[in-house]
């Protein structure tokens, strides 16, 4: 049974419990302790930088060549935050009543709370460090509002959001470094975790600029590595981002949660080609002001110019009048794809929507405008040749982010002790489906305010014999990664990891993606075998290990990846019910919104790594404070 | 469209390198130039050649780690785009592309067109940020800015740490860098206790790392993607100045 | 005195110097220039003024100054311009880079351009300074008769040939020099455009001054 230790009473209280049941460690004895960060992006940095300052020992792991370069940095639109300072009726209530309800009621309540309760402690800490949010003339700071609420509660940094608070976090971790207190390991890639007596003590990493592999062991291991969009090949995520860290702790015994809950974003800039390598997000801000619409007649093929008001469909407003354009994400992608499959999809392919900005400047000048999107609107314009302030932006939905991810407790600590998950890579805080600019709030929450109290917590409730790297753990751990790099040389097939991932994509989107239903993910998961079979029979990487390869690296995070692919599959086809980002087309209202089973399906689903058969472990939730209903944005 | 390549490869930092000439067919205007450059590297890797290693990885021009020196150019032909968001239309059929990695001696190469950036990061630890503890921070609205305060700080603060500045100096001077962390910091309240202290913290690691020195000869602000501007490197001077007579 | 250290000890603080010095040059220079256009008054006026001037102990000290400055400013510069030769380190772009091609014009020459004014200082000194002394009487006071020798230097096409292409090196200098020195002195950004056009104003002043002066010995003889 999962115990998910969600303090006692009253949800307003439970924090304020938990920080003073939280057993403490002396100041002087903190740094005795060391504790393993892998992960730099907002989570990470923010946890080890904090940690640091409190007095442990930290080791920091990225992959990258520096801290600052985590896909946190990429994050456009905003944070939210329950200031009010716009005084439009937002309180800690409102955002987590909004991120509960926006969540498709699939998230824990506790963690959902505390989240909101947090949030405004963010904003102070970002602005202290020096992050330039945008201001009012007087000096306050200003906000914009996004999708899925009513209130304005956006804080943001131009269409730079993400990247101001990562230097933020950054600039703060690399302080630490200056002092000492924490050990940088840049370019180097976590792959394998080490348990020993069923805690987490230490990971095993490989130096991508030497491919030496190397161990670290210590009294905590934290992950803060992100999200495995990527498993779909094509989506937002940096190219990098990988589920290798998540997935080799998932197979090292922790339960990965809800994995199929994707999130498909409504604003991104359509495919343009097979030659295709990621795709590019248009910050969820834009549909404060641009409006999304489509030809009303189908097969439409005049250009969007020519196309008079009354010829226009602008379906988001038209369906749901309440929110507007400013529905979830789940929502709004939805709708696009539906116009497309109507075959009233406009551009070569067919497959986007416009968002049209032609009222917008009419309204505030194409000067206030470009103060607000400027970065994006020039973004837009190198990738599609197109100049968006005279023809409207044509948008698609795509993969970026997941609400799925390792399983933790209220602690943030999951199934094996010691090995806590922050960030996109734990399933807590979204549900089926997270609104705009929240996932900023939870990195920096998870990292700043929540792991170092757990952290703490769980290195003074325990006593921990100091390991050292001739442990046989440790030795084992290191020789099976060893293994691992040696059995993709063996192959000695003739594709790249990067057509087998295509592969991988493509089966995902088609069957796992927006839409699912039962034949086609037993389909997929037939073929995800298959390929799994392919990629063990015909990968090619070279044969020099030793030094910086970034073939090695793709082959490790691909073979990952089709394991993680068939999971997806698996627990799609378990949740025979609709809700968020996660629609089973079996299960749909009428009117073609999701339909939800809250007497079989109100649970996480927690799966074990079992070969071939993961078990399914169910954690109830129950929702005492936030009252349950069918979502309407009408 | 037809294109010739000529490619910097190198083994190792110590192992000598050479131009490598490459030809690719097909390539299709809308592809990005890093897209260009994967499907070489597929193509490589399908007749079992160790293919080219390159720094990427938003490829939306934010996350600062591609850098590549394109016909001589830090990130190619075009002013305020870093490589991953330049597009193939920008070149035409039967161009020859000489692609180089980032030349500083601060910079050295790791392999192929891949550099080792981390003199970066050791100049911030040098003081590029705000001491303030998690949990003491004031309310966020205590702290007043105004607007064009604020806007002009997060011109500076735009920065992605690419290192194209240094690759097109001629003298690989990392001053834009340092400027645009120190004038970001300097012009915000919160950055000024540490005025002082924060700009010979990060002068002075600057120099150790090995970078030459600014001659004012303008071409790193035409070389950066973020459109960062010399008025920075002017504010550091003030700001090194200033901190003669301040502690 | 620790902060002015490092200050001084950083490649900053010591370009600082390099524009400080430079300004103070650039100051020497303009009024060295205004000073010999007395050539076009004539003779008396122009051989009065030297006079006045080597004539005051202050000289002296100005000379000593003066030789301070030239010191730091290249003696800074040529070390910084050693070291930035070293930060650029040997690799591939070496022939395919349009680093200097990207660099403002002036810029990319400095060292260059320095060294050969340095050039021409030394032989102006020989020239001048220490070169033939004739003497004339004017209202009974013996002063050194510096317009002769100065026309009849000018005379020669050879030298004044020298002279020209000295003054377009010096213009080059400082056309960058000017308002780089205020960049490094943090006062404007060369990027700002009133500077760079009164940099460039100054040094077409400074330089077309002087530039006029073998022009006009040459062909009118200082008659």
């Amino acid at each position: 049974m999962l115990d998910s230790k969600i303090p006692s009473g009253p949800i307003e209280k439970k924090w304020t419990q938990r920080k003073f049941e939280n057993k403490l460690v002396n100041p002087a004895n903190r740094r005795k302790h060391t504790v393993l960060v892998v992960g730099t992006g907002l989570a990470g940095a923010s946890a080890a930088a904090s940690l640091a300052e409190q007095g442990y020992k930290v080791k920091v792991f990225t992959y990258h060549e520096s801290p600052r370069r985590a896909h946190s940095i990429a994050a456009q639109g905003g944070i939210n935050a329950a200031k009010n300072y716009q005084n439009d009726g937002d309180s800690v209530q409102r955002l987590f009543y909004d991120t509960i309800k926006g969540g498709d009621y699939r998230a824990r309540e506790a963690n959902v709370y505390r989240l909101a309760e947090v949030s405004v402690n963010i904003i102070d800490q970002c602005v202290a460090q020096g992050v330039p949010f945008a201001r009012e003339y007087g000096g306050t700071l200003t906000n914009r509002s996004f999708g899925g609420t009513q209130v304005s509660r956006t804080f943001y940094a131009r269409g730079q959001t993400g990247q101001q608070l990562l230097l933020g976090a950054y600039s703060s971790l690399m302080r630490q470094v200056g002092d000492n207190t924490v050990e940088l390991f840049t370019r180097h890639e976590m792959l394998d975790l080490i348990t020993v007596d069923g805690k987490a003590r230490g990971i095993v990493t490989r130096d991508l600029k030497t491919g030496e592999i190397t161990n670290h062991t210590g009294d905590a291991v934290i992950l803060a590595t992100g999200g495995y969009g990527n498993v779909f090949f094509l989506s937002t995520n940096a190219k990098a981002s990988n589920v290798t860290a998540s997935w080799r702790a998932h197979k090292r015994g922790a339960y990965m949660a809800n994995p199929c809950f994707t999130q498909i974003h409504p604003t991104c800039i359509p495919v343009s080609g097979d030659h295709q390598s990621k795709l590019t997000l248009m910050s969820e801000s834009l549909r404060n002001d641009g409006r999304v619409w489509v030809p009303k007649k189908t097969g439409d093929n005049r250009g969007p110019l020519e196309i008079s008001e009354d010829e226009r469909d602008y379906f988001l407003e038209r369906m749901y009048p309440a929110f507007g354009n400013l529905v979830p994400r789940d929502v709004a992608s939805r709708a696009a794809k539906r116009m497309c499959d109507e075959g009233r999809g406009v551009g070569s392919s067919k497959l986007s929507v416009y968002l049209d900005f032609a009222e917008s400047i009419q309204r505030m000048g194409e000067s206030k405008v470009r103060e607000k999107y400027g970065n994006l609107f020039q973004m837009y314009e190198k990738i599609t040749d197109e100049n968006p302030y005279k023809v409207p932006m044509r948008i698609y939905p795509a993969v970026h982010y997941v609400m799925g991810g390792l399983w933790v407790d209220y602690n943030l600590m999951s199934n094996i002790p010691g090995l806590f998950v922050l960030g996109e890579a734990n399933f807590s805080d979204h549900g089926a489906n997270r609104l705009g600019a929240s996932a900023l709030m939870q990195g920096l929450a998870d990292g700043y305010f929540i792991a170092p109290y757990s952290v703490g917590n769980y290195i003074g409730g325990e006593k921990l014999a100091s390991i050292k790297s001739d442990h046989e753990a440790v030795k084992a751990t290191t020789q099976a990664v060893k293994e691992r790099i040696e059995s993709f040389k063996k192959v000695n097939g003739n594709q790249s990891a990067e057509t087998l991932h295509r592969k991988l994509g493509k089966i995902m989107w088609d069957h796992c993606g927006m839409a699912r239903n039962e034949k086609g993910l037993k389909e997929a998961i037939q073929q995800i075998k298959t390929l799994k079979e392919e990629f063990w029979s015909t990968l090619w990487v070279p044969q020099d290990d030793r030094c910086l390869s970034s073939e090695i690296e793709k082959a490790g995070r691909v073979a990952d990846f089709i394991e993680l692919g068939e999971l997806m599959c698996i627990d799609a086809l378990e949740r025979r019910e609709s809700c968020g980002g996660h629609f089973r087309e079996e299960m749909q209202t009428p009117e073609g919104e999701t339909l939800r089973d809250d007497a079989n399906y109100s649970h996480v689903a927690a799966w074990e790594f079992m070969g071939d058969k993961p078990k399914l472990h169910k954690e109830p939730l129950n929702f005492e404070f936030a009252h349950i209903a069918q979502r309407n944005y009408k | 469209m037809k294109l010739n390549l000529k490619i910097w490869r190198q083994n190792g930092p110590s192992a000598p390198g050479n131009f490598v000439d490459y030809h690719v067919d097909h390539v299709s205007p809308d592809m990005s130039f890093l897209e260009m450059l994967d499907v070489l590297n597929v193509s490589l890797v399908n007749k079992k050649e160790t293919p080219i290693e390159f720094d990427h990885d938003c490829r939306e021009g934010i996350c600062g780690s591609c850098s590549l020196m394109i016909n001589g150019n830090a990130h190619g032909p075009e002013t305020g785009t870093a490589t991953c968001q330049l597009h193939m239309r920008r070149f035409k059929e039967g161009d020859t592309i000489v692609i180089e990695p980032w030349r500083a001696k601060a910079f050295p190469v790791i392999k192929d067109l891949s550099t080792d950036r981390t003199a970066f990061d050791r100049i911030m630890a040098a003081g590029g940020f705000v001491s303030v503890n998690t949990g003491n921070a004031p309310e966020a609205n205590s702290i007043l800015v105004g607007h064009d305060t604020a806007e002009s700080a997060m011109d500076s603060a735009a920065c992605i740490g690419c290192g194209a500045c240094v690759a097109s100096c001629k003298n690989s001077s990392a001053m834009l860098f340092v400027s645009a962390k120190v004038s970001h910091l300097a012009q915000l309240p919160q950055g000024h206790p540490e005025r002082a202290k924060r700009v010979r913290g990060m002068v002075t690691q600057m120099d150790q790392e090995g970078f030459g020195n600014c001659s004012n000869t303008g071409a790193c602000e035409a070389a950066c993607p973020k459109e960062i501007t010399l008025e920075n490197i002017a504010q550091l001077n003030r700001e090194i100045v200033r901190a003669v007579f301040k502690d | 005195m620790a902060h002015l250290k490092t200050f001084l000890k950083s490649s900053v603080g010591r370009k600082f110097l390099v524009g400080l010095t430079g300004l103070g040059l650039s100051g020497f220079v303009l009024t060295h220039m205004a000073g010999n256009m007395l050539m076009f008054v004539g003779p008396e006026a122009y051989n009065t003024y030297g006079h006045k001037l080597t004539s005051t102990p202050l000289i002296y000290l100005a000379e000593a100054g003066l030789l301070a400055m030239f010191v730091v400013h290249m003696g800074l510069a040529l070390k910084l311009a050693l070291e930035n030769k070293q930060a650029r380190g040997t690799g591939p772009s070496q022939n395919a880079s349009n680093c200097e091609k990207n660099a403002r014009f002036g810029s990319r020459y400095m060292a260059l351009t320095g060294i050969l004014v340095l050039a021409f200082i030394v032989l102006h000194l020989i020239s001048f300074k220490y070169g033939t002394y004739y003497s004339v009487n004017y209202q009974g006071v013996e002063m050194r008769d510096l317009h002769r020798l100065v026309v009849e230097k000018f005379k020669s096409p050879l030298y004044s040939g020298w002279y020209l292409f000295s003054m377009i090196v010096l213009f080059v200098h400082l056309a960058h020099g000017f308002s780089a020195a205020f960049q490094s002195l943090g006062f404007f950004s060369v990027r700002n455009c009133l500077i760079k056009k009164i940099g460039w104003a100054f040094a077409l002043l400074v330089a077309g001054g002087f530039f006029i002066q073998p022009i006009y010995g040459y062909f009118y003889g200082g008659n």
